[in-house]
């Protein structure tokens, strides 16, 4: 799994690339610590190649959600595929994030 | 000595009360019968008896006539001469003597002069009569003899015609009785001058008369004008009594007198009377110019007594007629009771016929479900015999997970049948018993059938080894009718014909395989069901059997729709023959070979790609979709990640396994660990509905897991937690 965080403007942009699955969670979350700086901030989740993503993963998301809320700031998940809709639809994150 | 039952008895007590009222009708009836029959004869006889009595009399009577009737021609016819000759009174025996001489009937004649009408002779009397065969002249005229006052002389001069004198006994010659005819004879100018007389015997009439016998004991009577017996049964009363007199004397003068009387008077017809305290009937009439009667006496005894006789026959032939119609009776009742007993044996062998039927049918499998611990095999089966007992039969039971199952169909019917039936039955327990090869089953059975086969009673049969765990089948068929395989397909099972059980020893049969797989069933039937008929003589047949088999359905629901197609078909025919199903719906999904897949992973959450690879295998082997196989790795992962995380305590090694069963229609997953019990079907279901703030990080693990699989179940065995889940494809 491979995170690369970029900014354009005002936003934040993290990247992700292939499968966050929980081997692979305690490093995201190590990658996207710098981004609670910008919690006030935009932040734009890019999912387009993210081909999986487990109950860890879930929970970066969540917990960057609820820093950028406290904070003020926006979160943007952009381009997840279906499978993976379906999975934000099971556990009720449709609701909890701003999808584009 | 069999004792009736109650029922039995009261049965023949009613037979013999109504046999008993039979015999009084009967009895009463035949006595009516020949009262009203006698009746009628004895009425009928006495008008016989009475017509017999008077035409008897009319025949005598125109006998005397006939005799009175010559007399009196005779006289006539000389009378012109008689007349002729009052001038020359010497010449009057010449007509006297050819009077008697050309007469037979006449035996005496005579000319009486009326006293004084000659001068020549004051009285005189010419007279001819036969004395001693010869004719004799001689003259009445005479000193003792004084003819002007005798009644022959007298009576025609006062009625001035011929008179009929009472009879008499010939004074001249022997007991000769006599009656003597006398006309009066005018002369030329019309005075009497004469009384002309002819003598006739009567001795034929005592023949005559007394040759009258209507009836062997009846007897005629003759009386005179002034009712002298003239002939009698009894000669002493002969012109020795009148009737008045005899009534008079007689004990019985009070019938007699009135039948005097009315004889007397000329009367005719018939009176009965008593005589001698016998009572007898009396028949008269009068015997016209003479004055005289005839009367037949009949004793009644005489009349009626063939009638009474019969009456006793007739009598004695009822007594016979009803005392035949009690033994007839008897013997009916008798054989009431030997039916009635008869049916009582009946009813005992139809008892024994059902004890027989009960026992041959609890040798047969018939609780279904029969396995119901067992979900990998439906079974069901329905045996009707045509008669009590029958020659069908089925069985199957599991021994080391192989189901064994036979049909036969015994040749024959009923009791011989059913014991072939129960004996093929056993062997197929006691060959089976040893062996898994349906050809040697079925070979041992032969043999044994053969041997002891004295009747050449032979049984179809067919008998097939399942093993349940694989669905491989073996079987060999013995001539029975091949079953039928249901797949996605219907079709008969390809089976070798061979011979029946019991033919010939020493057969060698050819075994078959096939395998069933999961929802297969095979159908195995007699031919009962192929050939069960409408009332049309027509046969069910294979076609109507197969469509009425249609697609894949527990085996209860086919043996239902079999069940009411028959019986739809046959309608009110009846059955004619045995018949019987049975279905093996075979239900075990395991897929050999590739049922089962392994995985064993350490503690270590770096193991989980290796998991992902292991649910990808499957499912690209399951050919599941990209969407359906990221779920599966999901749940898996969650589940697993839960194990290596929480299981064992930070720092120790432990492992966890995980094996899937690939199955048609689902995938089963079971993980087993040897950590620290947890439920984690046990845990709160997480709250999806909460906002961000709210949102808990953690529990989504789980709650992926139960949503994703379908079924998700857990156990602590051997100190092992067990999880299950399922998900259906």
């Amino acid at each position: 799994m491979e995170v690369i965080i970029s900014k354009n403007n005002s936003e934040t942009i993290a990247e992700f690339i292939g499968r966050l699955d929980t081997p692979a969670s305690p490093e995201v979350a190590k990658a996207v610590e710098p981004l609670m700086q910008d919690a006030a901030g935009t932040i734009i989740l890019d999912c387009t190649q993210m081909s999986y993503i487990s109950s860890s993963g879930l929970r970066i998301f969540l917990t960057l959600r609820k820093a950028s809320v406290s904070n003020g700031g926006r979160i943007i998940i952009r381009n997840i595929s279906n499978d993976i809709r379906q999975v934000f639809m099971m556990t009720g994150f449709l609701n909890l994030f701003e999808i584009e | 000595m069999k004792i009736a039952k109650p029922e039995t008895i009261a049965r023949v007590k009613q037979a013999a009360r109504a046999g008993l009222l039979l015999v009084i009708v009967a009895a009463l009836t035949l006595e009516a019968t020949s009262i009203i029959q006698y009746i009628y004869s004895q009425k009928g006889i006495k008008e016989e008896a009475s017509l017999r009595a008077q035409s008897e009399m009319e025949a005598t009577k125109l006998k005397v006539i006939n005799v009175v009737d010559q007399a009196e021609t005779a006289v006539r016819n000389s009378m012109w001469i008689a007349s002729w000759c009052l001038d020359i009174p010497d010449s009057m025996h010449a007509v006297t003597r050819r009077l008697v001489k050309d007469n037979p009937v006449v035996i005496g004649s005579c000319i009486a002069m009326v006293p004084g009408y000659s001068k020549k002779y004051p009285l005189y009397a010419p007279y001819t009569c036969i004395e001693d065969g010869k004719l004799a002249d001689k003259s009445l005229a005479g000193e003792q003899y004084d003819y002007p006052s005798q009644e022959w002389f007298t009576k025609p001069l006062e009625t001035k015609g011929g008179y009929w004198s009472e009879p008499y006994f010939d004074e001249g010659g022997g007991n000769v009785l006599m009656t003597t005819y006398s006309v009066p004879i005018t002369d030329r100018y019309g005075k009497i001058a004469a009384v002309f007389t002819a003598d006739i015997s009567l001795d034929w009439l005592t023949d005559l008369v007394g040759s009258v016998k209507v009836y062997p004991s009846a007897f005629s009577m003759m009386f005179s004008r002034s009712g002298k017996i003239m002939v009698g049964p009894v000669d002493s009363i002969v012109m020795n009594k009148s009737i008045s007199e005899m009534s008079s004397e007689s004990k019985d003068s009070a019938v007699l007198g009135p039948l005097s009387r009315t004889i007397l008077a000329g009367g005719t017809g018939s009176m009965p009377i008593e005589l001698r305290g016998k009572k007898n009937y009396v028949y008269y009439s009068p015997v016209e110019r003479t004055g005289w009667s005839m009367s037949i006496v009949i004793p009644d005894e005489e009349i009626f007594g063939n009638i009474r006789k019969l009456g006793l026959v007739v009598k004695l032939l009822q007594l016979l007629g009803i005392a035949m119609l009690i033994l007839i009776l008897r013997s009916v009742i008798k054989s009431q009771v030997e039916f009635s007993q008869l049916e009582e044996s009946k009813e005992k062998m139809e008892h024994e016929l059902q004890i027989a039927r009960d026992i041959q049918m609890s040798m047969l499998p018939k609780f279904f479900p029969p396995f119901p611990e067992r979900h990998d095999l439906d079974m069901c089966a329905d045996l009707v015999s045509a008669k009590e007992v029958g020659g069908d039969l089925y069985d199957f039971y599991i021994r080391d997970e192989r189901l064994f199952f036979c049909i036969g169909d015994v040749s024959g019917k009923g009791v011989p049948a059913s014991l072939v039936m129960a004996v093929t039955r056993s062997l197929f327990r006691t060959v089976s018993a040893h062996e898994k090869s349906p050809q040697r089953i079925v070979t041992a059975m032969n043999e044994s059938m053969s041997d002891m086969n004295e009747n050449n009673m032979f049984v179809t049969f067919f008998c097939g080894v399942l093993d349940l765990t694989t669905g491989h089948l073996r079987y060999c068929n013995a001539g029975h009718n091949g079953p039928v395989i249901l797949t996605d397909h219907k079709d008969f099972l390809p089976v070798e014909p061979n011979l029946p059980l019991g033919i010939i020893a020493g057969m060698s049969f050819k075994e078959q395989e096939t395998d069933l797989h999961y929802d297969d069933a095979l159908f195995l039937y007699t031919d009962g069901l192929t050939e069960a008929e409408n009332i049309n003589h027509e046969l069910f047949g294979e076609e109507r059997m197969l469509a009425a088999l249609s697609g894949r359905r527990p085996s209860q629901e086919h043996l239902s729709n079999m069940q009411n197609a028959v019986a739809g078909f046959v309608g009110d025919a009846g059955q004619s023959d045995d018949l019987t199903m049975l279905f093996i719906h075979y239900l075990n999904d395991v897929m050999p070979n590739t049922s089962e897949r392994h995985l064993i992973l350490h503690n270590d959450i770096q193991q989980i790609p290796q998991l992902a690879e292991f649910v990808q295998t499957i499912a690209d082997e399951k050919h599941l979709d990209q969407s359906q196989a990221m779920g599966l790795n999901l749940a898996l992962e969650e589940a697993v990640t839960n194990v290596i995380m929480y299981a064992y305590p930070e720092g120790s090694d432990g492992l966890v396994e995980v094996e899937a069963i690939l199955k048609k229609d689902a995938l089963e997953f079971i993980l087993t660990d040897s950590g620290k019990p947890f439920d984690p079907t046990a845990t709160p279901e997480a709250d999806t509905t909460l906002g961000v703030e709210d949102r808990p990080v953690g529990g989504l693990g789980i709650y992926l897991v139960r949503n994703i699989m379908d079924t998700v179940t857990y156990r602590r065995e051997d100190g092992k937690n067990i999880l299950t889940m399922i998900k259906k494809i």
